[in-house]
């Protein structure tokens, strides 16, 4: 627990103190922080592997009065690959010479995030959610206008957004405190009936959070303020901000929610998630600009996470858990690796339309591979990532025949995938007209975009202990 | 449950359909700003009212207003100045 507490504080600390700090020497102090931090989530994941799941209640108060933290596999697992992607993204913000001008202003917003959503992934506690989702709403929309004017109007309408998508959570925690007495996550799960005060509080609960995660329908606002976001920070929030509401979810849904309302949101929830996989992938496929097929992308596979969560519910399968975990840790590490290598090749060339990729292969041959791997993942292909997550996902339905649509729907929707991945990698084998002029100062940026995407498919190469970690979970 | 505490739980209700009718009907961003301010006063409401709901105050939930309110405060600064910017940017 207190190797969490630690991955948590660090990056708070540091960015005050960042503040402070000479500017030529800012990116390395952020760079320090976010391996100290790292280290200690790795710590904290042994600790979980070696003792179980542990909790803390915040200034020593007991429990109804209590804010709790708790640490369990899928947390400590959700901590260490924030501060994994923090470190790559940081790193590349500090490389790559097309972030210059946004630096002295990134680097707290950057650490306040990181910290912030470490906060969210320990707590256990209505109202703690309701806090850290505001942090973290707050350090994303003012890292959205880092990208100058232009993209003002992108952070308003996101701000705007985060914050109605807030109050209607909190409406809904209300309800339920008001029909419960309590906030924390263990408590209430012994609590709740399945009654209408209950029925309608959740509901609440789950809009503000599918708007806070672009679930479709509610998904409008994700392309936007994706895609007019300077790189490094369009690649924390479609990889980590997005994930965090999921996670309340879940946990609401699968803890919270009495069995007799689960089971069939579980449905709609995988039906809405079928919709994200459909239209998400139709509209990254139609769109002319890079970066928004990206953002597209990943209203798309958000899907596929909303699709599992459903799933998980609807069949009261606990085995899900692990496909919809695998599908996050997947997704936000081949997302940072797609979105720093467009962000990369959009700054080299200027220019924001799919076809001035012409020509890459032989100007940007890394950042266009590391595009091409991450896609991979995003597909599904084995051995990556992604394939072992889309696996877990698809086997239940090919036991039961009587499942047939969903696993219809799943390979629509990787051929779907497969098809915008492909739009972008066949762009770059194209001739170019104009003259290659190879850039060499980018090198350093394009092969840490490459890092993530080879870190996802290495996830395969550790799927038993991963799979392992998963069970001990759900035991 | 009084008579009472139920008129404040409606008008709690009704402030907050309030502000998501003005969210959802304006485009202009200082009124989407009082729009959703309206919202988290009926939000508030409800929650003092749930407070006094027995004899005893419930101090949890006057905590939870006094969070609400900080965190209301600070969101409509930083909106307002993004709105202004925006504004200025569109001249």
């Amino acid at each position: 627990m207190n190797a969490a507490l630690v991955s948590m504080v660090v990056p708070f600390f540091a960015a005050m103190l960042v503040l402070m700090w000479r500017p030529q020497q800012q990116s390395w102090l952020v760079i320090v922080a976010s391996i100290v931090s790292l280290l200690a989530a790795m710590m904290a994941l042994l600790s979980v592997i070696d003792s179980g799941p542990q909790s803390l209640n915040l200034g020593g108060w007991e429990s109804p009065l209590a804010i709790r933290f708790q640490l369990m596999p899928v947390n400590a697992l959700l901590i260490v690959t924030t501060a994994v992607i923090h470190l790559i993204v940081v790193c590349f913000a500090a490389s790559s010479h097309h972030c210059q001008s946004i630096k002295q202003a990134f680097w707290p917003l950057a650490l306040l995030l990181h910290g912030s959503l470490v906060a969210l992934w320990l707590s256990m506690d209505l109202f703690n959610w309701y806090v850290t989702l505001e942090l973290l709403g707050l350090a994303a929309v003012s890292l959205v206008t880092l990208a100058g004017h232009k993209a003002l109007r992108a952070a308003l309408d996101y701000l705007l957004l985060s914050l109605f998508a807030s109050l209607t959570y909190l409406l809904g925690v209300v309800m339920l405190y008001g029909q419960y007495g309590t906030l924390d996550i263990a408590l209430l799960a012994t609590l709740t009936e399945a009654d209408r005060v209950t029925q309608t509080a959740l509901l609440l609960i789950s809009a503000g959070l599918m708007l806070k995660a672009a679930l479709w329908p509610l998904h409008l606002w994700l392309p936007a303020a994706h895609s007019s976001a300077p790189t490094p920070v369009s690649a924390l929030l479609s990889a980590l901000v997005v994930k965090a509401p999921l996670f309340i979810l879940w946990l609401l849904w699968s803890r919270v929610a009495p069995s007799e309302l689960a089971v069939p949101m579980g449905f709609w929830l995988a039906l809405l998630g079928g919709g994200a996989l459909m239209i998400g992938g139709w509209s990254a496929c139609r769109t002319p600009h890079l970066k928004t097929l990206v953002a597209y992308s990943t209203v798309a596979q958000l899907g596929y996470g909303l699709l599992a969560l459903g799933l998980l519910l609807h069949w009261q399968l606990n085995d899900l858990q692990a496909a919809l975990w695998l599908f996050v840790v997947a997704h936000a590490l081949a997302k940072t690796s797609m979105f720093l290598a467009a962000g990369e090749i959009q700054a080299s060339t200027g220019k924001k339309r799919l076809n001035s990729l012409r020509g890459m292969t032989l100007t940007m041959p890394v950042a266009l591979f590391a595009f091409a791997v991450a896609g991979g993942s995003l597909i599904g292909l084995p051995p990556s990532g992604g394939f072992i997550a889309k696996w877990l996902l698809i086997q239940p339905m090919l036991i039961e025949p009587a499942h047939w649509p969903w696993a219809l729907l799943v390979i629509i929707a990787t051929l779907l995938s497969a098809a915008y991945v492909f739009r972008v990698v066949s762009q770059g084998f194209r001739q170019s007209s104009v003259s290659a002029t190879a850039t060499e100062h980018g090198k350093s940026a394009q092969w840490l975009a490459l890092l993530p995407a080879i870190l996802v498919w290495l996830m395969a190469l550790f799927s038993e202990p991963l799979l392992q970690l998963m069970d001990v979970f759900s035991a | 449950m009084t008579l009472s505490l139920q008129l404040f739980l409606a008008s709690g209700g009704i402030l907050w359909l309030t502000g998501l009718y003005g969210l959802w009907r304006n485009s202009d961003p200082i009124r989407r700003i009082i729009s959703l301010n309206i919202m988290g006063s009926g939000v508030f409401l409800v929650m003092v009212t749930l407070a006094r709901r027995e004899t005893s105050t419930d101090p949890v939930l006057h905590a939870l207003v006094v969070t609400g309110l900080v965190v209301a405060v600070s969101a409509t600064a930083f909106a307002l100045r993004l709105a202004v910017a925006s504004q200025q940017e569109k001249r």
